[in-house]
């Protein structure tokens, strides 16, 4: 009630100086029920936004697969400058691998070999 | 601002989970306490309790998702896996009172006559109340999708509409089912017949205007411009518990009011 109110208030104050529309009308959306490119805040908005970007900084997405050969090594993002890994060698393996992988040159799996190289990403924020 | 590097909703410390058990707490007790010593404070001072416990825990939810954006796509799914999850334990607490109707009344006793209904049983007419209040059930189906629909492609006149509509048919049923119990030829005390009629559609209607009041915040919501045409999980939670509580009218209404007339 008080939200209908205040956009009557709004729509008296603007109606002297602009065409009659109530305000949540003027909305990109037209119909009047906003979208997230609109109100979407917070931690969402920055998913969102990112996402619009090809951006994931918050690991929301399945990260992509590598052949995790020497020359293209399975990428590993890390905001410090070291990360554990869990390498299932083979799927349906029920024992998984479990190591450090450091800044610098790619490391291999102890039990598999394939590659791994940390790269760093920014703490979002 | 947040120092995360994931998606997830780590909440901050809350007083509702304890005002929330001592609600339950005093409310059990408190019924047992009216059972054996005629006295309802206790109890009552739980169902305050209770009652102001949800408000603020589930303003708080709106606070967050709505108004913080705390609830990213995953924080989102995860309480969708919460509210199918309670469905779900919904459903096996009505599979119970179901079980029991079908045990006494497809291989009724002789102290019942040896037939369903029961000796001195005159059972409603499913063809008149009843079957209006099917049909008001199912119509408010309709309205609940046709809400749905207007918030995913943003028009908000509709939105409010059918949703309103669908309040005002759940607010119709919950009356005509308030009737057909005060003219009821029968009682809650009458026999395992009466007890399973008064237990199951009694659950039901709590689940009626439990589903009505979730609808009615949805719509208080919808109003103030909280729902978007991509993110409203707070309306599809509402619409899932409405299908869910039409679903076992239509179970109630084939297995009790015409199956066993």
């Amino acid at each position: 009630m008080a939200g209908r109110l205040l956009l009557r208030a709004c729509a008296t104050t603007l109606r002297s100086n602009v065409a009659l529309r109530p305000l949540y009308r003027s909305m990109a959306s037209g119909g009047g029920i906003p979208t997230d490119e609109e109100q979407a805040t917070g931690l969402e908005r920055r998913i969102i936004m990112g996402f619009k970007e090809g951006k994931d900084p918050y690991s929301v997405r399945v990260p992509k697969s590598y052949s995790a050969t020497k020359e293209d090594p399975q990428i590993v993002p890390c905001t410090g400058n070291k990360r554990l890994v869990g390498c299932l060698c083979e799927e349906d393996n029920t024992a998984i691998v479990w190591f450090w992988l450091h800044d610098g040159p790619s490391q291999r799996c102890p039990s598999c070999g394939a590659y791994y190289k940390l790269v760093h990403n920014e703490l979002p924020h | 601002m947040a120092h995360q590097a994931h998606p997830y909703h780590m909440v901050d410390p809350s007083p509702w989970p304890l005002t929330g058990a001592v609600a339950a707490l005093l409310m059990t007790s408190g019924l047992a306490i009216w059972f054996h010593f005629h006295s309802t404070i206790l109890m009552l001072l739980g169902t305050v309790l209770l009652v102001l416990t949800i408000c603020q825990w589930w303003r708080d939810v709106v606070r967050e998702g709505t108004f913080q954006g705390h609830h990213t796509p995953p924080a989102q799914k995860g309480l969708r896996y919460g509210m199918i999850l309670f469905i779900t334990s919904e459903v096996l607490f009505f599979a119970g009172f179901f079980w029991a109707f079908y045990h006494s009344s497809l291989a009724p006793t002789p102290e019942l006559g040896g037939f369903w209904p029961p000796a001195g049983i005159t059972p409603l007419d499913p063809f008149e109340v009843p079957l209006l209040n099917t049909a008001v059930l199912l119509a408010s189906g309709v309205t609940v999708t046709w809400a749905h629909h207007s918030i995913m492609e943003g028009d908000r006149k509709q939105a409010i509409h059918s949703l309103t509509l669908t309040i005002l048919l759940g607010g119709y049923f919950t009356f005509l089912q308030a009737l057909e119990y005060y003219e009821a030829p029968f009682t809650i005390a009458d026999g395992v017949y009466g007890a399973t009629f008064f237990v199951a559609t009694g659950f039901h209607g709590l689940h009626v205007i439990i589903g009505s009041t979730f609808l009615a915040v949805c719509l208080h919501r919808q109003i103030r411009h909280h729902f978007t045409s991509t993110h409203h999980f707070g309306f599809e939670a509402a619409a899932w518990y409405w299908h869910f509580v039409d679903v076992v009218w239509l179970f109630l209404y084939i297995s009790i009011y015409w199956w066993g007339s």
